[in-house]
């Protein structure tokens, strides 16, 4: 049995600990909101460029661009995995590198691209030591996106890679959020539409293009897949404080039981204490007293 | 006055502008083009340059100009929308790093909006 000062001792630190972990989690509190600002900023310019993209998809019949086109036979297949850069959010960034992992299973040859610290870490362990990288929680989202969008748009042009395969967070809640898996490139039109069908279509039919619908297109795919990119790393960033808020309050909570755990123990102790040393003050004074 | 139609100018990062426009003056690849209400319904792709719009703000017309680096704009009969990367206002622009940007970058996107930044600044 632990003694008194021992578990004061630890009641002390696990107190410690809490404030830590509580601290930890009003940060993630207000970290969440911020990037949930972030993410509605961003959604009128994703409807925008969809509403865009659906239009023309309705324009033209037949697209001669990259995007659209299988890539190369027998190349690998690229995969980005998008994870958080730091740790303390429960089982987040496991399960993201986890599905790359499944994904790597039946894809052996995939070659990855890695954004946020942890899938580099991941990646490096997987076998990939030299590959691209990029922090995921930098002021500058906008400018990793759009490189790389371009890094990995070079490497589909070239041959390098045969598909453009995303790993990302999605946030269902903000209790729950959940590895996501999507082709982004080559492009599926059902993927653009999905939302604009539910609103009922943009404008159909007599649209004029300057100069050509295909030189649109050709500038919008390339735009809608640095957005997309742009906007999972959104989705990832505010995932994972959420993750964060949740892991840190089970932790603030495991803490407090602990405390009470350990209080409960110490009175016994104390209290076992006390009573020993008076039934040796009475055994003594009997012992006295008998004499 | 002149009909009007709702514009917004999205950038990823914020609405910059969501209201009421009678003209809307935007630099496509193909050269500078004006839309009035009532357009044909039209989608063009965007060089960086200056965008020029007569608004109207609580019920006033004003004189809405921003540089705006890439981007679309799409006009149906609904609406104007100008999507773009970045649109800067008169008061944002960094007149020193535009110079320095237009002088040296090797980039023509980069060189063209920092062209077009000087320009709505008057430089």
């Amino acid at each position: 049995m632990p003694s008194v000062k021992d578990l004061r001792d630890r009641i002390r630190s696990m107190k410690n600990t809490q404030q830590i972990t509580k601290a930890m989690k009003q940060v993630a509190a207000a970290k969440i909101r911020r990037a949930e600002a972030a993410q509605k900023q961003a959604r009128p310019y994703a409807d925008a460029l969809s509403r865009m993209l659906n239009d023309l998809m309705a324009a033209v019949s037949s697209v001669d661009h990259p995007f659209m086109k299988p890539g190369r036979q027998g190349a690998p297949v690229g995969v980005i995995l998008m994870t958080a850069d730091k740790g303390l959010c429960g089982a987040f960034n496991g399960n993201l590198i986890r599905a790359a992992e499944q994904f790597q299973k039946t894809h052996p040859n995939a070659v990855f691209y890695s954004v946020g610290i942890k899938a580099r870490n991941a990646i490096r362990r997987m076998g990939q030591p030299d590959h691209a990288t990029w922090p995921l929680n930098v002021p500058t989202k906008l400018a990793t996106a759009q490189d790389v969008a371009s890094l990995v748009t070079q490497a589909f042009v070239d041959g390098k890679i045969s598909e453009i395969v995303l790993i990302s967070a999605k946030l269902v809640s903000m209790i729950s959020q959940r590895p996501e898996t999507r082709r982004l490139v080559p492009f599926s039109q059902s993927a653009a539409s999905e939302a604009e069908h539910a609103k009922g279509g943009g404008a159909k039919g007599a649209v004029e293009f300057a100069p050509s619908p295909e030189f649109v297109l050709s500038r919008l795919l390339p735009k809608y897949l640095e957005f997309t990119l742009f906007s999972s790393m959104l989705e990832t960033d505010a995932s994972f404080f959420a993750a964060q808020l949740v892991a840190m309050n089970n932790a603030t909570e495991n803490a407090g039981k602990l405390i009470d755990e350990y209080t409960i123990q110490m009175n016994n102790a104390r209290q076992a204490a006390i009573t020993k040393e008076l039934l040796e003050i009475v055994g003594g004074a009997e012992a006295l007293s008998g004499s | 006055m002149a009909s009007t139609i709702p514009f917004t100018l999205i950038t990823p990062q914020s609405v910059a502008f969501s209201g009421q426009a009678e003209l809307v003056i935007v630099t496509t690849t193909e050269g500078e083009e004006g839309i009035l209400a009532k357009h044909a319904p039209f989608l063009a792709a965007l060089k960086p340059g200056v965008l020029r719009a007569n608004v109207i703000v609580e019920e006033k017309p004003q004189r809405l100009e921003l540089a705006t680096r890439g981007g679309f704009i799409q006009a149906l009969p609904d609406g104007i929308t100008v999507l773009a990367d970045e649109a800067l206002r008169f008061e944002d622009v960094d007149v020193a790093a535009s110079r320095i940007e237009l002088a040296e970058s090797s980039d023509p996107l980069v060189a063209e909006f920092a062209a077009a930044k000087l320009r709505l600044t008057g430089h």
